[in-house]
């Protein structure tokens, strides 16, 4: 007696929703923390140590360190976002219930994955910036300004990656039982 | 002999949808950020010897920014076509959701490399900018060039979200 060959649609009904879930709720987190700090530390070395013999640019620059900061916190909304829309059930693979929770558990996981890249690159180029936005008011203070505006383009895209995220686990919902 | 049936619309259909989501943002944001980042560290260092020049040389900057918007476009546009399953009944073909990860793919890597030429040259451009003032157009000219990359990514992409939707008579 031949067996059936399995679809990859198989792989998907043995993976339970939530591993994929809960797995885009914590990168999303995660990622977009790794992406802040790193942004932090490129920032950080570099206004230190311009500040060895330039001390005047010390506050001013803190808020290259800002930026990078509130890269985190959109990780933070949107893991608070994502985790409240799983809850518990039961519910068999083939079930109605279960078309919708996986549906759910795929955006979900993707909305993580999305939020959490943006941010990790958007914290990185904010870092690179703040950290030359430092080293040029060093030397010549009237760059200052006009090298945050570069700042500013940069962390819109944490912003783009956020209003994705929001939009694309806009349907999900775990159903409750 | 036995054939496998496929399902048209299994529920792992928006798997592949919302990974085209995924791609489209995430590809171009490290492309515009790495546009950003390499121009601005550009920016910075002309600065510092001609501060005049620099609000001039925010172009591959906008240009880099603006890579990120497409992927943003296609990524609204693909996801707000992906609809959740009604009363557990899948309306999501696998062809749809295949299209869709196409789509979220050519616009998410063409933003990636076209960001990542605006980089490169802008840096490059914009330190040279400073020290001779004629080559400007020049550079604009390059970085024109470079950004039409990003936009066939983005035409290609709106293409493939037209892509139907037909789960059949279920």
């Amino acid at each position: 007696m031949t067996t059936m060959p399995t679809t990859y649609s198989d792989l998907f009904y043995g993976i339970s929703p939530y591993s994929w879930a809960y797995t885009g709720v914590g990168l999303a987190l995660g990622t977009s923390i790794v992406g802040a700090a790193w942004g932090i530390f490129i920032t950080g070395a570099s206004l230190l140590g311009a500040s060895v013999k330039a001390p005047r640019i010390r506050s001013k620059n803190l808020i290259s360190v800002i930026f990078c900061e509130a890269v985190a916190i959109y990780g933070v909304i949107i893991a608070i976002i994502l985790q409240g829309k799983i809850s518990e059930s039961h519910f068999a693979p083939g079930s109605a219930e279960y078309a919708k929770n996986a549906f759910s558990a795929y955006s979900i996981f993707w909305s993580g994955i999305s939020v959490g890249l943006s941010n990790l690159v958007c914290g990185i180029c904010v870092g690179i910036t703040g950290s030359g936005c430092a080293l040029s008011d060093a030397q010549t203070p009237e760059t200052f300004v006009k090298i945050l505006v570069i700042e500013i383009f940069g962390s819109a895209l944490g912003l783009f990656g956020v209003i994705v995220a929001i939009i694309q686990s806009g349907d999900a919902s775990f159903i409750k039982n | 002999m036995s054939s496998v049936e496929m399902e048209i619309c299994p529920p792992s259909a928006s798997f592949f949808g919302y990974m085209g989501v995924t791609c489209a943002i995430a590809f171009s944001n490290i492309g515009a950020a790495y546009g950003t980042a390499k121009s601005g560290v550009g920016i910075a260092s002309m600065g510092v010897m001609n501060p005049g020049m620099v609000m001039r040389n925010i172009i591959p900057v906008v240009m880099a920014g603006v890579l990120g918007i497409y992927g943003l476009i296609v990524a609204v546009i693909i996801s707000a076509t992906i609809p959740a399953p009604i009363s557990g009944v899948a309306r999501y073909s696998l062809h749809a959701g295949f299209a869709h990860l196409a789509a979220g793919l050519s616009c998410g890597l063409s933003g990636l490399a076209a960001g990542m030429a605006i980089g490169i040259v802008g840096d490059t451009g914009v330190r040279a900018v400073g020290q001779q003032e004629k080559v400007y157009v020049g550079v604009v000219l390059i970085l024109i060039f470079a950004e039409a990359l990003g936009l066939y990514g983005l035409i290609v992409a709106l293409i493939l979200a037209q892509t139907k939707n037909d789960c059949g008579q279920d």
